[in-house]
C-alpha cells in the first residue's frame, strides 16, 4: 500500500480530531437540549393533564351524563386528545385513535396516575393517565411530533455544524501541511540547481527556524561535495600539470635521440623511434587532458572574431580557409571565450580530416540565443546509436579502430563536448544532407 | 650577443633542453636560478633567452622584467602553467614570446631561428615614416610622438614598423605573427597584449585609441 504523503496525513490527523471533537460537543449538546426540552414538555403535559381532569371530574357527576359532550365541551389544544374510560369504556372524540396500552390502563386502574410514550402513526405521544375514581379514569394523549420535530432539526443541525468543523479541520489540516512543507519547496528548488551544476545553491538558515537543523546539515552535506568536486578537479589538473616537467624532459631528450638515430645501430634506432612516437603521443594526451580540465575553469570572455579565427584555423591544417562561410552577414564576432571556440574549431576539423574523409563546410550563424558553429564532413557518417557515445572521452573514429602512429588519444569531440557546455550550448552530430556527418556546436550568446 | 641562456630550475629539464638546443646548432648556456641567469646575462648578453615562471628566489615575472630593462634580448617564457593571466602577465613584464611546457623542440627550435633571422635580417621599410605626429625612424631605431624621443622594446618597435610601413591597411593578426615575430602561426594572444603595450606608449587615451586601432574581424591598422 503506497504511503500516504505528508500533507495528506497531516490533514487526516486534524480532521479527524475535529471530528471526534464536534461530534462529542454535538451529542452533549443534543443530549442537553433533549433533556431539558422534554423535561419541560412533560412538566407542561402533566400540568395541563391534571387541570382537564379536574374540569371533567367536576362535570361527570350525574349517572346519565353524555362523556362525549364532557369531552367535546372543553377545547384540550391542538395535538390533545382527551379519553374518557368510566367501567372499563372508553369514551373519544376521535373515532379510531390510540388504543390505551395494557400495562397504563392497568397501573390507573389500580389507582395510581401514569403516563407511557408510544409510537403512533402520526409519531410519538405521550399518554398521560389519571385516576377520577375507582371506576373512571382520565387520559390524555398528547402529541410529542413537535418536539421530535425540533429535536430532529436540532440534531440534523449540530450534525451538519460537527461535519462542516471535520471537512474545516481536514482543510485546515491541508493548509497548514502546505504552509509547513513550504519551506521544504526550497530545499527541492537548491537541490536541484546543485544537480544541474550549480554548486554554489545554499539555504538560509534564518529564513525558517524550525528547519535551521535541514537547513545547516543541508549547506554542509553541499559544502563538502563542493570541495569533494574541487578537489578531483584540482587532482586532475595537478596530475596533468605535473606531467608537463618530465614530459618536457622526454621531449627534448626524445628530440636529441631523433637527430641522432643515423648514428645509432638499427636495432637501438628502432627502439629510440617508438620512444619518440609515444613521447609525442603522450604529450597530446597529456594537452588534451589539460585542455578538459581547462573546461571547468572560468570563461575568459571578449569579442571573439571567430571568422578570422576559423579561417585561420583551416590554414594550419592545409584546409582552403574559403570552406569557412557566416550565413548571417559579414563577419561573425561574437562574445566569447577565444580560447575555448579556437580548440573546438580545431578538434572540430581535425576530427573531419581524420575520421571524415576532409572538411566539405564551416558556417557560423546565429539562431536564437545561440551562436552555432557547423563543421561538415564527407566521411560515412555517424551512426544514430554512436551519436552520443562519440562525444564521450577515449572513443575513437570507426575509420580508425586500431591506432595508428597518427591517431590521437580520442579525446578530441569529448574536448569539444565538455567546451560547448563550459560555454552554455552543447554539441550534437546529425546527418548532412548529401552523405557525410555534420558536426553542430551551439555556444549561448550570453555565456557566463 | 650571442647564443641561447636557459634559465630553469630543473636540473634535468634544463640539460635535455640544452642538448637539443645544441643538436640545433646554437651555443647555449644554462643557469639553474635568475640571480644566475642574470649575472650571466650581464657578463656576456644571449641572443634569446628561455625563462621558466617558477624558479627560486627572483620568479620568472621579475627575472624577465629585469632583462627586459637590461637590454633586448628575445625573451621567451617556457612555463608550465598555461594561465591566461600567467601569459599576459609574462608578455606585459616584456616577454616576447610565451610557450607551455611540454615544448616540442621542432616548435621551439622554428621559433628560436625566427628569432635570428629577426635579429640579423634587416627591415625592409622606408627608413623613415611619418604617420600624423608619429615619426617612427627604422634605421635609427628610434621613433618620437610629437618630437618626444618613446621607449619601446624590440618586439613593439617591429611591430610599429610593419603597421607604420602600411599605414592605413589593416594587417591581421596572422600576417602580424608572421612578420613581425616570423611565426607561422601562433598564438594571437602575443599579438593582443603587443598592440596593447604599444598602445599603452603612443596613445593619449587606450581605451579609445585614435592611432592603432582595431578593425573587427580583420586584424589592426595604423590611421594614416
Amino acid at each position: 500500500m503506497p504511503r500516504l504523503g505528508l500533507r495528506a496525513r497531516v490533514s487526516t490527523t486534524v480532521a479527524v480530531g475535529a471530528l471526534v471533537l464536534s461530534a462529542a460537543v454535538a451529542t452533549l449538546s443534543y443530549q442537553f437540549i433533549r433533556s431539558s426540552l422534554v423535561d419541560e414538555r412533560r412538566n407542561v403535559v402533566w400540568r395541563t393533564a391534571y387541570y382537564d381532569a379536574s374540569y371533567v371530574e367536576a362535570r361527570i357527576g350525574g349517572p346519565d351524563t353524555d362523556y362525549v359532550e364532557v369531552l367535546s365541551s372543553f377545547n384540550p389544544g391542538r395535538g390533545r386528545t382527551p379519553v374518557l374510560v368510566v367501567a372499563g369504556t372508553p369514551y373519544r372524540l376521535d373515532v379510531a385513535g390510540v388504543d390505551i396500552p395494557r400495562n397504563l390502563a392497568e397501573m390507573v386502574e389500580g389507582g395510581q396516575a401514569g403516563r407511557q410514550v408510544v409510537r403512533t402513526e402520526q409519531g410519538p405521544a405521550m399518554i398521560i393517565g389519571i385516576p377520577l375514581s375507582a371506576t373512571t379514569q382520565y387520559y390524555e394523549i398528547v402529541s410529542l411530533q413537535e418536539l421530535d420535530n425540533n429535536l430532529r432539526q436540532i440534531g440534523l443541525v449540530l450534525t451538519l455544524v460537527a461535519g462542516g468543523v471535520t471537512l474545516a479541520g481536514a482543510g485546515l489540516g491541508w493548509y497548514t501541511g502546505r504552509r509547513a512543507l513550504r519551506p521544504l519547496a526550497s530545499v527541492a528548488e537548491a537541490a536541484q540547481g546543485i544537480a544541474a551544476g550549480d554548486l554554489n545553491a545554499r539555504l538560509d538558515p534564518q529564513a525558517e527556524p524550525d528547519l535551521q537543523r535541514l537547513a545547516a546539515s543541508f549547506n554542509n552535506m553541499v559544502d563538502q561535495l563542493q570541495q569533494r568536486i574541487e578537489r578531483d578537479r584540482r587532482f586532475a589538473a595537478d596530475v596533468s600539470h605535473e606531467l608537463r616537467s618530465p614530459l618536457q624532459t622526454l621531449a627534448a631528450a626524445a628530440a636529441v635521440l631523433e637527430r641522432r638515430q643515423d648514428h645509432l645501430d638499427p636495432r637501438t634506432a628502432d627502439a629510440a623511434r617508438l620512444v619518440v612516437e609515444e613521447v609525442d603521443r603522450f604529450q597530446q594526451l597529456v594537452t588534451d587532458l589539460l585542455e578538459i580540465t581547462r573546461a571547468e575553469s572560468e570563461l575568459d570572455l571578449s569579442e571573439v572574431d571567430v571568422l578570422a579565427l576559423a579561417r585561420d584555423q583551416c590554414k594550419r591544417r592545409e584546409i582552403d580557409p574559403a570552406l569557412v562561410t557566416v550565413l548571417d552577414g559579414e563577419d561573425a564576432t561574437w562574445l566569447a571565450d577565444a580560447r575555448r571556440v579556437e580548440q573546438i574549431l580545431g578538434n572540430l576539423l581535425e576530427n573531419a580530416e581524420r575520421h571524415g574523409g576532409g572538411v566539405v563546410a564551416v558556417r557560423l550563424y546565429q539562431e536564437g540565443e545561440h551562436n552555432v558553429i557547423e563543421v561538415d564532413d564527407d566521411g560515412p557518417g555517424v551512426l544514430p546509436e554512436n551519436r552520443e557515445l562519440i562525444f564521450r572521452p577515449f572513443v575513437r573514429g570507426s575509420t580508425a579502430e586500431r591506432r595508428g602512429d597518427t591517431d590521437g588519444a580520442g579525446l578530441g569531440l569529448a574536448i569539444v563536448a565538455r567546451l560547448a557546455e563550459s560555454h552554455g550550448g552543447r554539441a550534437t552530430v546529425l546527418d548532412r544532407p548529401g552523405g557525410g556527418a555534420r558536426f553542430r556546436v551551439e555556444l549561448s550568446r550570453r555565456p557566463q | 650577443m650571442s647564443g641561447v641562456l636557459v634559465i630553469e630550475d630543473d636540473d634535468r629539464i634544463r640539460r635535455s633542453l640544452m642538448m637539443a638546443l645544441e643538436d640545433e646548432g646554437y651555443k647555449v648556456r644554462g643557469t639553474a636560478t635568475a640571480e644566475e641567469g642574470l649575472a650571466a646575462h650581464r657578463a656576456e648578453p644571449a641572443e634569446a633567452v628561455l625563462v621558466d615562471l617558477m624558479l627560486p628566489g627572483i620568479d620568472g615575472f621579475e627575472c624577465v622584467r629585469q632583462l627586459r630593462r637590461d637590454g633586448d634580448a628575445t625573451i621567451v617564457v617556457v612555463s608550465a602553467r598555461d594561465d591566461t593571466h600567467d601569459i599576459v602577465a609574462a608578455l606585459e613584464a616584456g616577454a616576447d614570446d610565451y610557450l607551455v611546457k611540454p615544448v616540442a623542440i621542432k616548435e621551439l627550435s622554428a621559433r628560436m631561428r625566427a628569432v635570428r633571422r629577426r635579429n640579423r635580417g634587416g627591415q625592409a621599410s622606408p627608413s623613415t615614416i611619418v604617420v600624423g605626429d608619429l615619426e617612427i625612424r627604422a634605421d635609427a631605431g628610434e621613433v618620437r610622438l610629437r618630437g618626444e624621443p618613446v621607449q619601446l622594446t624590440r618586439t613593439e618597435f617591429l611591430l610599429l614598423c610593419e603597421l607604420g610601413a602600411h599605414a592605413g591597411q589593416v594587417l591581421s593578426r596572422q600576417q602580424l605573427l608572421q612578420r613581425v615575430w616570423g611565426y607561422e602561426f601562433g598564438d594571437e594572444r602575443l599579438v593582443d597584449v603587443h598592440v596593447g603595450r604599444l598602445r599603452q606608449k603612443i596613445e593619449d587615451d587606450t581605451s579609445s585609441p585614435r592611432r592603432l586601432v582595431t578593425v573587427r574581424g580583420l586584424g589592426y591598422k595604423l590611421q594614416r
